[in-house]
């Protein structure tokens, strides 16, 4: 019984931060209808600057963080996307994959290519007793994180004019500017929000992983589109559920498969994706039909 | 390789000639050069067989696919177990099974095998990948490329895991390499021309259009699928017979990134955009390369050794294209297509084949008493909006049928219910007696049903010709055929003069037409045209009517006609139904309809009537 707790606990914990992932990029695509490749790298920099700054205090290097993931977001936004807002999906993508790669490589070439460690604090790499559970202080914070994130990000959309701002030009981009909202203003907003998610997510990977490497961001950013996919395109709540499922079911696998297949756990949970598609094309929570509208 | 009635034979031929002979000046270079060199030009052309394959798919679907390095990876694999000899084999991978671990075949057969394997594990993947939406395609093949890796690393019976292999036979030269990639060149255009090619591009450029002419969406990009692993994997065998080592990694996310930016900077529509695009990136990715292990610029300053400097570099050109040349170098064009060529070429092209090629559309037998196309009791809501309440339509063969009714009275709904594209709430659909309901709007074309919408939709990318060819190929006509059926039915609407410019490029007059011209190439026995005559003016409205009721008249298909202009309607149609809030109003002859008061309400208001009576 306790272990199937200790279980789920760690599976609700890697599942928040895969949300966290998810709804990084979704956030995007809702204002812009891109997928963000450089999601990832959004991720890795942030992380990076906490091997930079690992001399000083860890609240200033976060902070330092969080800093790195906001400008990075917002300058990839000023400089590579707006050119292409208007274009189609692929060259967006494309776009986005051209930036992940300067991103990914330029840091390969100022700091290196393999993987550096980075120290943290002995407080998250401890446990505290919960009843007859033993759950790692990183799991609470992670869940905790996760609430607070999502919480605040649900009162930005639903309680203040640029959330509503952010909510129209999701719904219908040129509508909105013609209704007075500012396309740049908003786009730009979206893209800092997005920075620190990532930012968030690439501290908590580090102080799991207690290294950083160029490439780390690769998984996360897969992570986060599968998760957009299934949750239904384009919905922050089907980016939380889509999160969610898909970090429980890893969390799961890993604790529950048979020793010989534990190496391909990813390769089971990156293709539960499709099996989910196939049943629902439009994912978990996506619309009943698309269609309709465009005929 | 002739176009066959769709370009000029000399525009043809330089289309395939061009980028021939850039793969064989490409092989003269590399064989000219040192055997470090010549390896580089050999590898390049191993990525040009690979971007090919990536250009099958990507450039006719349109839709980008990030998991087509997984097969270049399998045809690694598969070369490099089915020649390593057997001694080195016990070492790398003990677990083998014996049959392919004592194999020890030489480069033909074994990159035969390893392309048959690709294919075999693209058509086994892309089964469920191409269920997925345009929109997941890119992603659930990004997932497949991670899927492959992950396999690949850990599973090492078979595959060496991590550590990978060596002592593979290093028999790939660049003649060999340069004779695939000219056979990999062939195949892509002959793809790219063929019916199947077609069918895919016109799902690039509409889907929904693409479907309403029998064109099955999954079908296509499967098939084009196949192919590209097909492609994919034998260049993965060749290069690795080139470089004699292969890990996971080898074929990973930066491969990907790599052929991805020759494909884009080249042009991913066109052939001749892939090898140019693939020869430009590996030109500056060798220069770079050079500049990493530290160089001095022109003696003026130095590099140190910068490792990922080409891999900077090549995000940005990648960058910069799409910023400043979305089409690529190539503009999207093949070689025969290209600026002033293009213009001479055209000069001397047919705009369509001699008369003696046209023929009819192919003509189904028209079905007996109970044929027909009929709807009983439809009934449909969208999210608690009742659209259509149990309503019944029946259009007789050959007769002409207006449907008219205000604005949202659910004359659209009906139709993209008739064709396939909204499935009723209740009701049903019947063609011919046959029961149709809940058929796919490309089974319904295929089975003599043809529609236009409300916007022209056209195949922008296409010619005028190629879009109306498509039509026919969609249902199944073979490629030479469906060009003699385009020729007839262009001939038939007036628009064989303009045959050969681009469907994007025409009037929105002409695209309309072409929407018509399109739908009639599928040979449909029953034709709904969706306003038809919006947005024409009076001179194009004559006309329209005029080509209708000799389109009823010469290709024997039965018309039901939205409209709201009443004189088209009066002119065409020989019976009238009235459709208001879902409901028909009435049905009768079209004098009948314009003559009554619920009519005369539903279109122009009761206060009218009210007034009038005052």
């Amino acid at each position: 019984m306790t272990d199937l707790a200790q279980s789920l606990i760690d599976a609700l914990a890697l599942g928040g931060l895969y949300a966290l992932i998810a709804v990084g990029v979704t956030l995007i695509y809702t204002v812009m209808g891109m997928m963000n490749f450089a999601q990832g790298e959004f991720i890795m920099l942030p992380a990076y600057a906490l091997y930079v700054l690992a001399g000083l205090p860890f609240a200033i290097a976060v902070g330092g963080a969080l800093a790195t993931g906001v400008a990075i977001a917002v300058l990839a936004e000023r400089v590579a996307f707006r050119p292409v807002r208007n274009a189609d999906l692929s060259a967006q993508l494309v776009t986005s994959l051209a930036v992940a790669t300067i991103l990914q490589n330029v840091v390969s070439a100022s700091v290196d290519a393999r993987a550096q460690s980075v120290a943290t604090p002995p407080l998250v790499s401890e446990s505290s007793q919960i009843g007859a559970l033993s759950v790692p202080n990183l799991e609470i914070l992670t869940l905790v994180l996760t609430a607070i994130v999502l919480g605040g990000l649900g009162w930005l959309l639903y309680r203040t004019r640029i959330g509503l701002e952010m909510r129209a030009a999701a719904e219908n981009f040129e509508m909105a500017r013609l209704l007075g909202v500012r396309a740049n203003r908003v786009v730009a907003i979206a893209f800092a929000i997005s920075g620190v998610l990532a930012a968030a997510v690439g501290v908590l990977i580090v102080m799991q992983t207690g290294q950083v490497s160029p490439t780390m961001g690769l998984t996360p950013v897969l992570v986060g589109f599968i998760a957009v996919v299934i949750g239904g395109f384009g919905r922050i709540s089907g980016a939380v559920v889509g999160g969610l499922v898909l970090g429980m079911a890893s969390s799961l696998l890993g604790a529950y498969l048979p020793d010989g297949l534990v190496p391909f756990r990813d390769a089971i949970v990156f293709s539960l994706p499709v099996a989910i598609l196939l049943v629902r094309p439009q994912g978990l929570l996506g619309p009943a039909t698309g269609e309709a509208r465009r005929i | 390789m002739k176009g066959g009635g769709l370009r000029s034979p000399a525009s043809a031929a330089a289309s395939l000639v061009v980028p021939l002979v850039l793969v064989g000046l490409t092989v003269a270079v590399g064989a000219s050069g040192t055997p470090s060199f010549e390896d580089t030009v050999t590898m390049a052309l191993c990525n040009l067989i690979v971007v090919l394959g990536l250009q099958v798919f990507i450039g006719n679907s349109g839709v980008y696919s990030f998991g087509q390095l997984g097969f270049a990876a399998s045809g690694a694999y598969a070369a490099a177990l089915l020649t390593i000899p057997a001694a080195f084999t016990a070492l790398q991978t003990p677990d083998l099974p014996s049959l392919v671990a004592d194999a020890q075949l030489s480069p033909l057969p074994s990159t035969l095998i390893a392309a048959a394997a690709s294919g075999l594990l693209a058509a086994v993947v892309g089964w469920p990948l191409m269920r997925t939406s345009t929109l997941a395609i890119p992603i659930s093949t990004f997932a497949f490329l991670i899927v492959a890796y992950n396999v690949l690393a850990n599973w090492d019976a078979v595959t060496g895991g991590n550590s990978g292999l060596v002592s593979i036979p290093r028999t790939t030269g660049v003649a060999s390499a340069g004779i695939w990639a000219a056979a990999a060149v062939v195949v892509a255009l002959a793809f790219k021309w063929s019916a199947a090619g077609y069918r895919l591009q016109a799902t690039r450029e509409d889907e929904v259009a693409a479907r309403s002419i029998g064109i099955g969406l999954m079908r296509e990009r499967l098939l084009a699928f196949t192919l590209s692993g097909t492609l994919c994997g034998i260049g993965g065998a060749l290069a690795v017979h080139q470089s004699g080592t292969l890990s996971p990694s080898t074929f990973y996310f930066a491969a990907s990134v790599t052929t991805i930016t020759m494909l884009v900077v080249g042009g991913a529509r066109s052939v001749f955009g892939a090898v140019v695009g693939t020869l430009a990136v590996a030109t500056v990715n060798e220069l770079l390369r050079n500049l990493e292990e530290g160089a001095h610029v022109l003696g003026l300053f130095s590099i140190g050794e910068t490792p990922g400097l080409a891999a900077i570099g090549l995000g940005l050109i990648l960058l910069v294209t799409m910023v400043a040349l979305p089409q690529g170098l190539s503009r999207g064009l093949e070689a025969g297509e290209v600026g002033g060529l293009r213009r001479r070429l055209r000069s001397r092209a047919l705009p369509t084949p001699p008369p003696a090629e046209t023929e009819q559309p192919g003509l189904r037998p028209v079905g007996g008493p109970a044929g027909g196309l009929r709807a009983a009791r439809v009934s449909l809501a969208f999210s608690g909006l009742q659209v259509l309440r149990g309503v019944d339509l029946e259009l007789a063969p050959g007769e002409a049928l207006g449907l008219i009714g205000p604005n949202g009275a659910g004359k659209t709904t009906l139709v993209n219910v008739l064709s396939g594209f909204q499935a009723p709430d209740s009701g049903s659909v019947l063609l011919d007696g046959t029961s149709v309901t809940g058929w796919s709007p490309a089974r319904l074309a295929r089975a003599g049903l043809g529609r236009t919408f409300q916007a022209a939709l056209p195949f922008a990318g296409l010619t005028v010709v190629e879009s109306v060819a498509v039509g026919a190929m969609g249902v199944g006509v073979g490629r030479r055929r469906a060009v003699g059926v385009a020729a007839g039915v262009l001939e038939r609407l007036g628009l064989d003069k303009q045959a050969q410019s681009p469907a994007g490029l025409r009037p929105p007059g002409d695209q309309r037409l072409l929407g018509i011209a399109r739908a009639l190439a599928t040979g449909p026995r029953y034709l709904l045209l969706d306003e038809p005559a919006a947005g024409l003016n009076d001179e194009e409205r004559r006309d329209l009517v005029a080509i209708l009721r000799g389109v009823r008249q010469d290709f024997g298909c039965a018309i039901l006609l939205i409209e709201h202009d009443m004189n088209v309607v009066m002119d065409l149609c020989s019976r009238v139904q009235v459709l208001d809030d879902g409901k028909t109003v009435l049905v009768g002859a079209p004098e009948e309809v314009q003559a009554h008061p619920a009519v005369v309400e539903a279109y122009l208001g009761t206060s009218y009537l009210e007034g009038a009576h005052a």
